[in-house]
């Protein structure tokens, strides 16, 4: 939620060129925190591949060491409350935040992006419908939404990432219906439009590259904001099913131990709060290389 | 908002110390011996979540019984060591030969918290009123001759008020009668061996309530001081629904002992076991383990046995709780839930589940799940021990590990693996310990048996209603004693007789075998009955329709200075047995 | 300041939120009658029991004749009964909740500005020097970490190790004690609620603050002598405080469902607790109760943002 109001702060961009890309990619090396940002991810999305083929121990497999012990030799980051070992579940973890992190962005771009350019180029009702109803969903609390939704569809992946698109989609379309009203009073777009070409072509051959980098902006501050929100609804007991562990169940699984084995709590917190952060600096890194305006 | 935000704008400018809380032990202090009794008799404890109900007639929780078994009393109660003792009767009645009628005498000095006195009417009022409200505990008095008459009754609220005020025949038993102001007369339809551990069932339908104060708000009398009156040692001064409640000891109470606290304190606000010992740690509290939180979680129970300052104070009790996994063991067109393991595939999926049984090493899950401490293994049968009808420690075949054999039996009954495909065990979260019992139990199978099983969380009520529907294949099971005599076990789970009718029972295990059994030691007194219920256990060992899991333990935290408080494998400690020493 | 006009806008309003309120609720009440289960279940009450308490709650009739009884009883102020606590009626308690949960809303929001605000001010005016970079770092953490995890740590500190090292002289006490949380009880809540937030709100001060120092009047302002201090105070920060006024509205949303988690983790009474334990109980009618107190507080909140906005920015006229 802290990141997407973030996000939500942010104000749209004017269009790039798109001569800019290789210019924001010299800008976002040159940015290290950002960069770290990307080494962590890269490190992260090996991990969670990693895991679908090797783990030190099966990550539902009991009692492979005494409960709630420590970190040792064995087992680094120690043993959770059935004696299973931390690490493997913080790495198959790793799989679940990355698939609710993108996946919901993907939804999200793939529900937001197409009702933004629509309600931004044609304007008139079906604009003032959208603006409405994006309104609407501001008004209302969106972890309660989103808790509701699992609740009614039923705790599962997919029902998960269903959940926080619906809570998240109009941050998207709210963006995009900005850029396509900025945009379409550009001279290049009345020149499409002048020689013929279709609304769609427009919309997505013109208006869409142009947006890209807002876009992304705001696609990379919606990771976290999703990861965040998956933690949140494990959190509260409404997450993914077991045995399949989540950094967001298995620090509440942890807080009843916390004063007898705080590690149980820390390894997925310290996990959960590094990739937060990384894709973090990398939105804050993006926005700075591909909108020109704000550059210091 | 409220004037409270100003002052918490000055705090933040003075800073976070200010509003650190100066903690001291009370103000009697060091030079005082602790022989005394403190001048302060309140006591403090949290329960978890708010009374479902505190009216006899329809309570069906344990830590609303807890409270109220201290507003209310019955013509017979439990002491501390399980016996049946004479409450507001003068003496235990003995059944007359044919075991069906019981003469109850009355004690003439009784009074209810608002000076109404207590007489043979009361009796017959809240009887007949419990039985024709029908809230979970009205079978206890289902011996009763007329009772099933009464049952029928579908008038509620005041319209049932104005029937039991006329006597109406509808909701009058006609085996409950009055001779005399103090005597109560009670003819059963058939014998019943457990009918006064029944009536005697803390806080539930045996106990008596006031009509006087009980028409005033016929379904709601309880949750208001003014009207929530009863005979027994303390009433109700206070309540706030969710926040906190208040009860005093009645001044020149009938009974004995006199309570020496003048006040009880429950908070009702936190939820949480773990917010709640910090707070008793911090000093708020002097008792948790009371009003639903004697499952403490494991992780602090294992701390405060290791801090030698707190350990003392840590009780461990065996409760009277067995928790075992159940195959669905029926499948028909009202219970939909198929799976390998009903009982019309005969030998094979006998074997199915004696397999999924023998893969489990329950000697680990204990150790694992409960740390051995808040649970021990359920070797000895359904029944745990310290209740009439235990088999005696390792004489359950089923609480057997033998991986080698499950693997056995697993292969010669479904050697393709297709019809284990696709289990689902369902278990429901909010007792602590189901799902790690539950993880573990998932393990076990994919790890001996090679069987993958996938387990689903349901909320509570909706897991109960369900499993009682026949809908899920394999379940968490488990069932708490209401009272001290095996008729509980067998009544309420399995079989069609009595507690099951709807063959609604989790598993739908039944057989003319035990049903014809069932009722014949039903209807013994109990020393003659104790061998047949032996025989229902052994019926279901035999078609292995249960996974002994483990007998559960209460844990508690009292305070050194708090005397009398404590529980057996019932119910805890009466409020008036406790006393509040100076510290 | 308060003209005719905005009152009229507050009455306005004041229908508009009522609407809300029905709107959601009635959202709430139909989805919520679809799921399967019920608080009314338990091992020991089924069959014809579990009918006569049907009736008693008024399950038994068809769902639209429950749904018209329910906004009748609504608009009466009336939410029903609880399910799970027989004869409790939901009214009071949701109120009282809803204070409860404002109280701590309230206070975290204070904290968020008053915290978030400093900061902010502290790393623009140090603009480029370490000051700032760990500010600016320390504000992506912030608003990185889960606040349940921040509660969590916090609750550690300062209820558990610090009772333990000063021998119970000094901790943080943990619950709630009245009808309203002592100043004791509220501050360690408030800041995990608040923390992330004020993170943000740094951010968004530094930004704009920068913004604000590179203007014409600013220059002008120092090369008349103006202190520095006061150029900082008087002039940047007024205009600095508009973007952080244009993101209350989603902040004290933030605030209010951060409620959700940091009430249950402190045990505070407020609607957050009510939340997650209504809906694990499936006791529908708090659950319903409960989305209607939540309704009411965003609007309520919202509103007060908006008169903020009169308050704050005179030209604002509705």
């Amino acid at each position: 939620m802290a990141a997407t109001a973030a996000a939500v702060v942010h104000r749209p961009a004017a269009p790039e060129q798109a001569s800019l890309w290789s210019d924001a990619w010299r800008r976002l090396r040159r940015n290290r925190l950002a960069l770290a940002g990307v080494i962590y991810l890269t490190f992260l999305v090996a991990v969670a591949v990693l895991a679908l083929f090797y783990t030190p121990y099966r990550m539902s497999e009991v009692g492979v060491t005494l409960p709630y012990s420590g970190p040792n030799a064995h087992h680094w980051l120690g043993a959770d409350y059935l004696g299973r070992d931390i690490l493997s579940r913080i790495m198959v973890g790793a799989q679940i935040s990355l698939v609710v992190g993108v996946g919901t962005q993907v939804v999200v771009i793939a529900v937001g992006v197409p009702i933004g350019l629509m309600a931004g180029y044609f304007r008139g009702w079906f604009d003032q419908g959208v603006s409405f109803i994006i309104n609407l969903f501001y008004g209302i609390p969106d972890l309660l939404v989103a808790l509701i939704l699992v609740f009614l569809l039923g705790p599962s992946l997919t029902n998960i990432i269903i959940a926080i698109a619906v809570t998240r989609w109009m941050d998207m379309a709210r963006l995009v219906r900005g850029q396509a009203l900025a945009l379409r009073e550009r001279e290049f777009i009345e020149a499409a439009r002048a020689s013929g070409a279709k609304p769609f072509k427009i919309l997505f051959g013109h208006i869409l590259p142009n947006s890209l980098g807002p876009i992304i902006v705001q696609a990379t501050f919606g990771v976290p904001a999703a990861i965040l929100f998956e933690a949140f609804l494990s959190f509260l007991g409404l997450g993914v099913p077991p045995p399949q562990p989540s950094w967001g169940s298995m620090a509440a699984d942890g807080i009843a131990a916390i004063r007898i084995a705080p590690h149980i709590v820390i390894a997925p917190s310290i996990a959960l709060s590094l990739t937060l952060m990384a894709f973090n600096f990398l939105g804050d890194g993006l926005r700075d290389a591909l909108d020109p305006r704000q550059r210091r | 908002m409220t004037p409270m935000s100003l002052r918490i704008l000055k705090a933040l400018a003075v800073g976070g110390v200010t509003s650190l809380v100066l903690g001291a032990c009370g103000g009697g202090g060091g030079g005082n011996t602790n022989t005394g009794l403190a001048s302060n008799q309140t006591l403090t404890f949290p329960i978890l979540g708010d009374f479902g109900t505190l009216d006899p007639a329809i309570a069906d929780a344990e830590t609303d019984t807890e409270i109220s078994q201290n507003m209310f009393d019955g013509l017979v109660k439990f002491d501390n060591n399980l016996n049946v003792v004479p409450d507001l009767a003068t003496a235990v009645p003995t059944p007359s030969a044919d075991g069906l009628t019981y003469i109850f005498k009355l004690r003439s000095d009784v009074t209810f918290s608002n000076s109404d006195k207590f007489t043979s009417k009361d009796v017959l009022y809240s009887w007949n009123r419990a039985a024709a409200m029908q809230g979970a505990y009205a079978t206890n008095l289902s011996g009763i001759d007329g009772y099933s008459t009464v049952a029928k009754n579908t008038v509620s609220g005041s319209a049932l008020e104005a029937l039991l005020e006329k006597n109406d025949p509808s909701v009058t038993m006609s085996g409950l009668t009055a001779p005399d102001p103090y005597t109560v007369q009670v003819k059963l339809s058939s014998p019943a061996g457990w009918f006064l551990t029944a009536i005697g069932l803390e806080g539930t339908t045996g106990y008596i309530v006031d009509e006087n104060a009980v028409k005033q708000n016929f379904d709601n009398w309880w949750s208001n001081p003014a009207t929530a009156i009863g005979t027994g040692p303390f009433k109700m001064t206070a309540y706030t629904p969710k926040q906190s409640a208040d009860f005093a000891a009645v001044a020149n109470w009938w009974g004995s002992p006199k309570p020496t606290l003048t006040k009880v304190h429950l908070d009702i606000s936190v939820n949480d076991a773990s917010t709640a010992i910090t707070k008793y740690e911090q000093g708020g509290y002097d008792i948790v383990g009371y009003g639903g939180y004697s499952n403490l979680p494991v992780a602090d129970v294992l701390r405060i046995k290791g801090t030698s300052s707190e350990s003392s104070q840590l009780i461990l009790h065996p409760k009277v709780r067995t928790y075992w996994a159940s195959f669905n063991m029926v499948s028909d067109s009202s219970r939909l839930a198929k799976g390998p393991f009903t009982l019309d595939q005969g030998q094979s999926a006998h074997d199915l589940r004696l397999a999924f049984d023998l893969a489990v090493d329950k000697a680990k899950l204990v150790q694992t799940v409960c740390q051995g401490i808040v649970c021990t293994q359920a070797t000895g049968g359904l029944i745990p021990p310290s209740l009439i009808g235990y088999m005696g420690d390792n004489n359950d075949p089923l609480a057997k590990y033998d991986p080698a054999q499950a693997k056995t039996l697993l292969n010669s009954a479904d050697p393709n693996h297709t019809k284990t495909a696709n289990l689902t065990y369902t278990y429901d979260p909010e007792n602590a310990l189901n799902k790690p019992t539950a993880e573990f139990l998932q393990s076990q199978w994919q790890d001996n048996l090679g069987v993958h099983v996938n387990i689903a969380p349901v909320s509570h009520s909706q897991f109960i209603q369900a499993r009682l529907k026949g809908a899920y294949v394999l379940s968490r099971d488990g069932w708490q004693a209401d009272y001290n005599h095996p008729q509980d076990w067998f009544d309420n789970l399995w079989g069609s007789a009595v507690g099951c009718p709807d063959s609604g029972c989790t598993t739908g295990y039944t057989t003319p075998a035990y049903d014809a059994l069932l009722k014949k030691a039903d209807s013994e007194p109990l020393d003659a009955a104790k061998a047949d219920y032996a025989q229902l256990n052994q019926m279901l060992i035999n078609d292995v329709v249960y996974i002994p899991l483990y007998y559960s333990v209460g844990a508690f935290l009292i305070k050194p200075y708090v005397k009398g408080a404590g529980t057996n494998a019932f119910f805890d400690h009466y409020w008036n047995e406790i006393q509040i020493m100076s510290h | 300041m308060f003209t005719r006009g905005t009152l009229i806008y507050i009455g306005q309003r004041l229908i508009l939120i009522l609407l809300a309120v029905v709107g959601v609720s009635s959202l709430v009440f139909l989805a919520i009658h679809r799921l399967p289960g019920s608080a009314l279940f338990s091992e020991h009450l089924h069959g014809q029991q579990f009918q006569l308490l049907l009736h008693h709650y008024g399950l038994d009739k068809p769902l639209w004749q429950q749904y018209l009884n329910f906004i009748i009883g609504m608009l009466h102020g009336n939410l029903g009964e609880s399910l799970v606590n027989r004869g409790v009626a939901i009214t009071p308690i949701v109120v009282r909740e809803m204070s409860v949960s404002a109280e701590v809303g309230l206070f975290a929001l204070i904290f968020t500005i008053g915290l978030g605000m400093l900061l902010g001010i502290v790393a623009a005016v140090r603009q480029n020097t370490w000051v700032d970079y760990v500010l600016s770092t320390t504000s992506v953490i912030g608003y990185s970490m889960p606040n349940f995890v921040i509660a969590t740590f916090l609750i550690l500190i300062f209820a558990v190790w610090m009772d333990n090292f000063t021998q119970h002289t000094f901790y943080f006490q943990i619950g709630w004690s009245g009808r309203y949380g002592t100043i004791g009880e509220i501050w360690l809540p408030a800041f995990a609620l608040g923390f992330p937030y004020a993170s943000i709100v740094a951010r968004l001060t530094r930004a704009s603050m920068l913004e604000v120092i590179r203007q014409d009047y600013i220059r002008t302002a120092r090369a008349k002598g103006v202190r520095e201090i006061v150029i900082m105070v008087r002039h940047a920060l007024p205009n600095a405080l508009i973007p952080v006024i244009t993101i209350l509205g989603p902040l004290v949303i933030g605030i209010i469902t951060g409620g959700v988690v940091i009430e249950n983790i402190f045990g505070i009474p407020g609607l957050g607790k009510e939340f997650a334990t209504s809906i694990l109980n499936r006791d529908y009618n708090i659950v319903v109760g409960v989305f209607t107190g939540y309704a009411v507080l965003v609007g309520l909140a919202n509103l007060g943002v908006d008169l903020l906005y009169v308050v704050i920015d005179p030209r604002i006229r509705y």
